[in-house]
């Protein structure tokens, strides 16, 4: 009765099995296969990170109905709970699909992959994918993007990047969004900025209002470049 | 804690999907390795990498439950975060809460040398 099991137990009967491989090799290489696949067709993908509630969706919506007609988007939403979000896409004129994330706080890559047999994009297109809503998380998990978006609205302090260092790191364009806001918050966008660089040098940055228009420009010349980047 | 952290809002606990991913790694390997049972997991976490200790715990034991890995002991080494200073020339431990600064010389430095890590180490399996 103890041979068998109890041996088992037994630390010197175990033997240990050198395997040194990144945890999340699956996602990495499920990514790599996104990023051909877009590559393949001339297509930018955008990567939005954020904490809930920034204005990743609003952002969308102008973005959609300003740029919508010259160049064609779909949407990937990855809210957790709601179709609100990808409703709100379709209403502005875009494709979207709403996406289970599983565990619920972040995108992972072969979802990505399974929207795209759905969504099915056409070549020389823009998708962007909505991620949920959360700094942590989203950072580390690549998805095949050409870029991640961190959108920072000025209601959450000016000190986030140094309080979530890894996401703002890995970020590609900070948008700090909600400036029609700022005369009623403490939050001073130079020293954002400067946050930011502490952990990204040279990071891109660019401050608008998704509510009131104000600066899009700056965003819409930045998705232009992406796209011959 | 953790049921308070959730509540919270401050994690969704992604720690259950990086168990899962490390669960297919294990699997994986042990079916390479032909082994029915891994009594433990060695994983290097990094400081940046966003994974609260506990909850990955916890996830573990929820992920491997009627897998090849149910029970077993989940190793978390931890790796502090290590950044190249470019301006005093050196390997520096940033403060905790003190993002990439370097804490001799308060310069930002982003070149990091550890903190990224998430890597599953070894398994120690039946011989
Ligand atoms: N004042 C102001 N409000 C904004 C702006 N952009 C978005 N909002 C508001 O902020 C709230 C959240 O906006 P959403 O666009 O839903 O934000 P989100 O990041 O998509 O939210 P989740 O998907 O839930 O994470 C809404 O009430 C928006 O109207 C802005 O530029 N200025
Ligand atoms: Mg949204
Ligand atoms: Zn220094």
């Amino acid at each position: 009765m103890q041979n068998g099991h109890l041996d088992q137990l037994d630390a010197t009967d175990a033997r240990t099995v050198v395997l040194e491989r990144a945890v999340l090799a699956t996602n990495d290489a499920l990514a790599a296969v996104n990023r051909q696949w877009f590559a393949d067709r001339r297509i930018v993908a955008l990567n939005l990170v954020s904490s809930p509630g920034s204005g990743k969706t609003t952002l969308l919506e102008r973005t959609i109905r300003d740029l919508g007609a010259d160049l064609p988007m779909v949407v990937i939403e990855g809210d957790q709970a709601t179709e609100n979000d990808s409703a709100r896409i379709r209403a502005a004129g875009a494709r979207a699909l709403q996406v289970n994330t599983g565990t619920g706080c972040h995108l992972e890559a072969g979802i990505i992959g399974r929207a795209l047999d759905v969504l099915a994009p056409q070549a020389d297109s823009l998708v962007i994918i909505e991620n949920v809503g959360n700094l942590v998380c989203p950072a580390l998990f690549d998805l095949g993007e050409r870029a991640k978006v961190a959108i920072l609205s000025v209601t959450e302090g000016d000190d986030k990047p140094a309080k979530y260092p890894y996401m703002f790191a890995v970020a590609d364009l900070l948008v700090i969004n909600k400036i029609d806001l700022l005369p009623y918050v403490d939050f001073d966008v130079k020293r954002c900025i400067a946050n930011a660089r502490a952990v990204r040098p040279g990071l891109e940055a660019i401050a608008v209002s998704a509510k009131t228009g104000e600066n899009m420009d700056a965003w819409y010349s930045w998705i232009r470049r992406s796209r011959v980047g | 804690m953790l049921a308070k952290r959730i509540a919270r809002g401050h994690t969704d606990l992604h720690e259950i999907s990086v168990a899962l991913s490390l669960l297919d790694g294990v699997r994986k390997a042990a079916l390479e390795q032909g082994v029915e049972r891994v009594n433990a997991v060695h994983v290097r976490v990094g400081a940046l990498s966003g994974i609260a200790r506990d909850a990955l715990l916890f996830s573990w034991d929820v992920a491997t439950a009627d897998s090849v890995a149910q029970g077993s002991e989940l190793r978390i080494e931890e790796i502090p975060l290590v950044v190249f200073c470019e301006h005093c020339a050196g390997e520096r431990a940033p403060l905790p809460g003190s993002g990439l600064l370097c804490p001799e010389c308060g310069h930002a430095s982003p070149r990091i040398v550890h903190g990224r890590e998430m890597q599953l180490v070894a398994m120690e399996v039946p011989a």
